[in-house]
């Protein structure tokens, strides 16, 4: 058993039809930092539910660690942790039983397991709050109780979906650091999913892209930005409706265009090419931009364009 | 290291076990309120129409050894269903999936809440036989008698934990869980509750409680109550009751076997 995943063809219909996840393939190296991102309903918690062997699939092959997780799920489960995006704890129980009791499931004695407890409970920083009930726990100390839950059998591959949504800052930042320790130090293989690129774009070796139950661009940050191939030209107007004036003005001078609020921003082949027509067609509707950017494309920018451009398709 | 760790189904169980009975302490609203309502039973129905028992139907016996089954009956409902409460509560807040995300085995994670609710309900029951004893209950059985209505209870208990557990996993949703335990109403008053068959007026209740198990079981804890050591009332009584669990513990396990492996 090593750290490596592996999913082919891997196809989730549910009744009515639906079709969560539409044949996706994907290989994660032992030790390696992989990141599934995609919008919200994309696919992502399926297929995380379906590797973590809480879901059966409809059809395809998946084997973490080398082992079917449709033939030997147990084996598995031996293997993996899992921090799911809505984390379940019984807020009856106190942290450091709910962790020594993970612990015994696991196979350890319970002196084993008292041990364990307290340097898990040292290591997310709830030694304070270790033996009181933890329904009374803040959202942060709940997630932070969920992660020491999942690391009790130090497992070889992690899987967290959605680890840090909703968190504030500081108990996000503590989050990340312990996830890249485990992957840095330990040789933990992470598969993540966030709503977050930021963090995917700093911590991830490869990230996936997944639309509409398909995987729609694959590489690392580095690669996925060269592919786009793109420039992204950013104009910030003093209000709202100047921006979504120039929205309509620029349609159709670059590949995509995209405006939030008091921003505008365009993608093309070639931002300073194409930047003095720009400012002309500004110019002839009386707009002048606060501030004009060409900058290479961010990874969120790689984001709204493939997931885009299925949109169009569809 | 984890690969040469062994699961093993007896810990599993004694941790869910213990991990049922910690939160049922915790909690004592699950347990006081259900013991109450059945004293309250025994004292109301006692108090009240203990008086009816001078009929010759009642052939000389005891209103109090007559309404008791009726105390300890419906409190063991009440126990019973909380295992079915608990696992919606995991199910709802989302632990029940953290639970199986762990190599634990799946029946323990089912049996744990049933095993802590046939204790819980072991507990009541000695509780309301030393209230009734108090009240000045004889047993013509002796303690043997004692010992078998525990058993009769326990194997009833655990019927409607099967039930109670089906539904909860089931449907997921405590509401739907809470409405599953209604049945408690039609079982427990459609039968003999407050007279011998004899004395019931209606034809249609006459039918009910003859189709009713519950009936079979009053029957069979009236009788070491009231009469000693009978065999055929037993016999039918725990006939039935075994026939109940067959019918529940296979609805839950079906069941069981759909929660945790969602398809």
């Amino acid at each position: 058993m090593d750290g490596s995943i592996s999913v082919h063809e891997l196809v989730k219909t549910y009744k009515g039809d639906v079709k969560a996840v539409q044949g996706v393939s994907f290989e994660v190296g032992e030790g390696e930092f992989f990141a599934f991102l995609g919008p919200n309903g994309a696919g992502k918690s399926t297929t995380v539910q379906i590797l973590t062997t809480l879901v059966k699939p409809t059809t395809g092959t998946i084997r973490i660690g080398g082992v079917d997780v449709g033939k030997e799920p147990e084996r598995v489960r031996w293997n993996i942790g899992v921090a799911l995006q809505e984390t379940g704890i019984d807020p009856v129980l106190t942290g450091r039983e709910l962790i020594e009791m993970q612990a015994r499931l696991f196979g350890f004695s319970k002196k084993e397991a008292k041990t364990r407890a307290d340097e898990l409970l040292t290591l997310v920083d709830l030694n304070d709050a270790a033996d009181r009930p933890c329904g009374k726990y803040s959202g942060g100390m709940r997630r932070r109780l969920d992660l020491a839950l999942t690391l009790v059998h130090k497992p070889k591959i992690l899987f967290l979906d959605e680890p840090t949504t909703g968190l504030d800052p500081s108990n996000r930042q503590a989050i990340w650091k312990e996830i890249k320790r485990l992957n840095r130090e330990e040789g933990t293989t992470i598969f993540l999913t966030t709503q977050y690129l930021e963090e995917a774009d700093q911590l991830a070796d490869r990230i996936s892209i997944i639309n509409q139950g398909k995987i729609v661009a694959s590489g690392s940050a580095e690669e996925l930005k060269r592919t786009l191939g793109f420039d992204a030209i950013q104009l910030v107007f003093e209000l709202d409706e100047e921006a979504e004036r120039a929205s309509q003005i620029l349609t159709g001078l670059g590949e995509n265009i995209e405006r939030s609020k008091d921003e505008v921003t365009l993608y093309t082949e070639n931002g300073t090419q194409l930047l003095s027509e720009l400012v002309r067609k500004l110019d002839e509707n009386n707009l002048s931009p606060k501030t004009l950017n060409v900058k290479p494309p961010s990874l969120d920018d790689v984001f709204i364009n493939v997931t885009n451009e299925q949109k169009e398709r569809a | 290291m984890s690969e040469q760790r062994k699961g093993s189904f007896l810990v599993d169980t004694l941790v869910f076990t213990k991990r049922s009975i910690i939160t049922i302490i915790r909690n004592p609203l699950i347990f006081i309120p259900n013991l109450i309502i059945s004293l309250f039973f025994l004292f109301v129905y006692e108090g009240g129409l203990s008086g009816i028992s001078e009929l010759p139907a009642f052939e000389g016996a005891n209103y109090l050894a007559f309404i008791l089954p009726v105390s300890i009956v419906s409190a063991a409902i009440g126990g019973a269903g909380g295992a079915g409460q608990a696992l919606v509560k995991d199910l709802e807040n989302g632990y029940f999936s953290r639970l199986l995300l762990t190599p634990s085995s799946r029946l323990a994670i089912v049996l744990g809440p049933i095993i802590a609710g046939m204790l819980q309900l072991l507990i009541q029951t000695v509780l309301i036989l030393v209230v009734a004893y108090f009240l000045g209950l004889e047993v013509a059985a002796g303690f043997g008698g004692v010992i078998v209505v525990l058993l009769l209870t326990l194997g009833w208990g655990l019927a409607f934990a099967g039930y109670s557990v089906g539904v909860a996993l089931r449907t997921k949703n405590a509401q739907s869980a809470q409405a599953g335990t209604f049945v408690f109403f039609p079982l427990i008053f459609l039968s003999t509750t407050f007279v011998p068959y004899e004395l019931i007026e209606a034809g249609w209740l006459k039918v009910a409680a003859t189709i009713n198990p519950t009936t079979y079981l009053f029957e069979a804890m009236r009788s070491v109550f009231i009469d000693g050591w009978e065999a055929w009332p037993l016999v039918r009584g725990f006939l039935v009751i075994a026939l109940l669990c067959a019918i529940t513990i296979s609805f839950s396990a079906i069941s069981a076997s759909k929660a945790v492996s969602a398809d």
